[in-house]
């Protein structure tokens, strides 16, 4: 109150003495910087109007309420009737919205029930007194040609408005798809981020002893759901890469004892040598827009960094230093690639140009550096701590090292599309998903029917 | 030593010693009593102040203060006994004000009396002084601006209004949900339109968002709805001066500044 005191007399007397001219301007008192003003202060506007100043919030998930989604009317679909599909769908948001660790959803068990004409008339009373500061609600509908349609509404119930809806048209085949857009919609509505719930991750299942191991190519929703394998354990796979445009999937097998990278193609299930011949081929990575793949090959008791074009080609080398160069990863925008090399004596992060130019080391903390993966937003770079093996981020320059990870036994993280986000391998022996949230530290095991290892966040799934 | 010098020293002795005890009984009595200055009693009061500190400031002339026509210059009766200080005097009549109206609340202390000259002897107007306005000297305590007080929003009444309404929308902001690295450092003002009842009375407008840079710039739409958020979920307002609904600077209209804790 004081600071506006002295601030709003020293206006009027800048005013008068401006007024009444230079003289009399320098008899007046020198003006002074007023204080800031402090919470709940009143300040003088530029329209000289009242302004509060409220300071308030805490770091906790969101309470959101999630209740049944209603039908129109209930018909048969080749997933179901319609109103078990809307009680499905608002269960597998409430699941992903819950996954993230940034919402606590509330329901759909134990909210009032919705009518179809209340979807887009919330009843606010009923689920304000649930303590949920949002709301979603939606329908399924059935269509005329075999398709439903999932409709999606977020609501604030403070302010008593709609933020945002969206109407998703599917097969019904495709409802949970439905439902994970959904909840993108909602998380990105209500975070400012973009969603990853519609989306895959290809890693390694793993079963068996550990000297009789068998490691398959598996792919499957983000929540687990839709799991399939990609190849029968006959060979060892390793390190797969999801494709930017998610047409292939590049990963390494040891065919015959000798480890060497191959092309999947996902419509068509088979599978091609990256490079022909019998080079030992390893740790492959798309280039952002698909069309190239950076691996390892050791030639000549070297190993380093080569590009080579998706469809096949002549490999060109990146790097030429002694000793092992290995995991790269591009930068979003294609033009710079960090790595991890050996080189120094220890097994530090570098970074490069896409062309191979200009290798420095970022990396400098102690213990080893591993598996460097750039963030899709291109603001961190994540890396496995082999010291306790622990995932962590840091700046592209180095800066700003910060452990998410704590236990050990964490490794080979791989970024969800928004970047906020981190799935990796938990436990060295019989490894299981896990996945990080990278404001917040929190973690959530991904479901998986076997053990796990070495996942490949995917993209967004196309519309 | 003879008689009379014997008593003498006893009369001067007998004196010396009478004046030392008074003037220690003269200092004993006014060690006895120190000034203590009386207790003030102090209350906080967290009520909204609905009247004013001030009384509003007038732009229109005081009550003509002298005659319309000056007489001779002539001797003064003596005066006789000193005039009490003149009341609390304000010059915004003297001094005009370059701003539009609303006129601030003064500032101006009352002036010092003059050093009182009253009953030293006759006061005689010096020569050239009728031809002066004599406001630049003081007004006639009895003059006085004929507009009545009127309800201002004064600095005081503005802090007790914020402070009234921090207090209602604090817990509503309080239970807005941080929503990613940076976003408390994007301050979100919106502008409000209240209706006399405390209710809103249009939707809020959000004014420019300050603080966003690249970190936080995908945050501000999100802040945008937790500003919202913060002042509906605890509106109506209740318990706002009604005399300083409709006032400049009053709560009919006014901008609320939201921020997430760092």
């Amino acid at each position: 109150m004081r600071g506006f005191e002295v601030r709003h007399y020293l206006i009027a007397a800048a005013a008068w003495a401006l007024a009444a001219g230079p003289a009399l301007a320098q008899a007046q008192p020198a003006p002074v910087q007023a204080p800031p003003s402090a919470q709940g202060q009143p300040q003088s506007g530029d329209d000289d109007q009242l302004v509060v100043d409220v300071t308030g919030g805490r770091r906790a998930a969101l309470p959101i309420a999630v209740p049944y989604m209603p039908t129109p009317q209930p018909a048969d679909t080749a997933a179901g009737n319609t109103g078990a599909l809307g009680r499905q769908v608002a269960e597998i948001v409430a699941a992903d919205l819950r996954n993230s660790e940034l919402f606590t959803p509330i329901g759909p068990s134990g909210l009032p029930g919705v009518s179809f004409p209340q979807v887009t008339a919330p009843d606010y009373g009923a689920f304000a007194s649930t303590g949920a500061q949002n709301l979603v609600q939606g329908f399924v509908q059935a269509n005329a040609n075999g398709s439903i349609t999932v409709g999606c509404y977020v609501y604030d119930v403070a302010s008593q408005a709609e933020l945002t809806r969206q109407g998703y048209v599917v097969q019904p085949r495709d409802w949970r798809r439905a439902a994970h857009r959904c909840a993108d919609t909602i998380f990105s509505r209500l975070t400012g981020e973009g969603g990853y719930f519609d989306t895959r991750v290809v890693y390694v299942s793993e079963t068996g002893p550990a000297r009789h191991r068998i490691k398959r190519l598996a792919i499957m929703d983000y929540d687990g759901a839709n799991h399939r394998f990609l190849t029968n354990g006959q060979w060892t796979v390793l390190t797969p890469r999801f494709a930017p445009n998610q047409q292939t999937i590049t990963f390494m097998t040891y065919e015959n004892e000798r480890p060497r990278v191959m092309v999947y193609e996902l419509d068509s299930g088979r599978a091609r040598p990256l490079v022909p011949g019998n080079y030992m081929t390893f740790a492959p990575r798309y280039s952002p827009d698909s069309r190239y793949i950076i691996f390892s090959m050791a030639m000549n008791g070297n190993t380093d960094i080569y590009r080579i074009p998706t469809g096949g080609g002549t490999p060109q080398r990146l790097t030429n230093s002694p000793g092992i160069d290995t995991g790269g990863s591009y930068s979003p925008d294609g033009s710079r690639i960090v790595f991890e090399s050996d080189r120094g004596g220890t097994q530090q992060i570098y970074m490069m140009n896409a062309d191979g130019s200009n290798q420095r080391r970022i990396s400098f903390g102690g213990g080893g550096y591993a598996t460097p993966v750039w963030s899709p937003r291109g603001d961190l770079i994540a890396f496995t701590k082999t010291g306790g093996f622990r995932i962590g981020v840091m700046a592209p320059d180095g800066s700003g090292e910060r452990i998410l990870t704590g236990g050990g036994g964490a490794e080979g993280p791989s970024w969800a599309p928004n970047g906020r986000a981190i799935m990796f391998t938990r436990g060295l022996s019989a490894g299981q998903l896990w996945y990080v949230d990278v404001a917040s530290g929190a973690t959530r095991r991904v479901p998986t029917p076997l053990d796990g290892s070495d996942p490949a966040w995917s993209p967004l799934r196309p519309n | 030593m003879d008689r009379t010098e014997a008593t003498g020293l006893g009369v001067s002795l007998v004196g010396h010693v009478a004046l030392l005890a008074a003037l220690s009984l003269a200092l004993v009595t006014a060690a006895n009593h120190p000034v203590t200055p009386p207790a003030m009693e102090v209350s906080f009061v967290d009520e909204v102040g609905a009247v004013s500190a001030s009384p509003a400031p007038s732009v229109q002339p005081a009550v003509q203060a002298r005659a319309p026509e000056l007489g001779p210059v002539e001797d003064a009766a003596p005066a006789p006994a000193p005039q009490a200080p003149a009341p609390a005097q304000r010059d915004l009549v003297a001094a005009p004000s370059p701003l539009p109206a609303p006129a601030p609340p003064s500032r101006v202390q009352p002036r010092p009396a003059p050093p009182a000259t009253a009953g030293t002897g006759p006061t005689t107007r010096r020569p050239g002084l009728g031809d002066l306005d004599p406001r630049a000297f003081g007004r006639d305590p009895a003059a006085h601006a004929e507009t009545p007080p009127a309800a201002v929003m004064s600095a005081q009444a503005a802090a007790n209004i914020a402070q009234a309404i921090t207090r209602q929308v604090q817990p509503c902001a309080d239970r807005q949900v941080y929503p990613g690295p940076g976003a408390e450092r994007i301050v979100t003002p919106i502008i409000l339109r209240l209706n006399r009842d405390g209710s809103l009375a249009a939707r809020p407008r959000i004014g420019t968002q300050r603080g966003l840079d690249d970190e936080n710039r995908r945050y501000a739409d999100r802040v945008a709805d937790l500003a919202i958020a913060t002042f509906t979920g605890c509106a109506p307002l209740r318990g706002l001066p009604q005399e300083l609904y409709n006032v400049p600077r009053g709560w009919s209209n006014f901008t609320m500044n939201y921020r997430l804790p760092g």
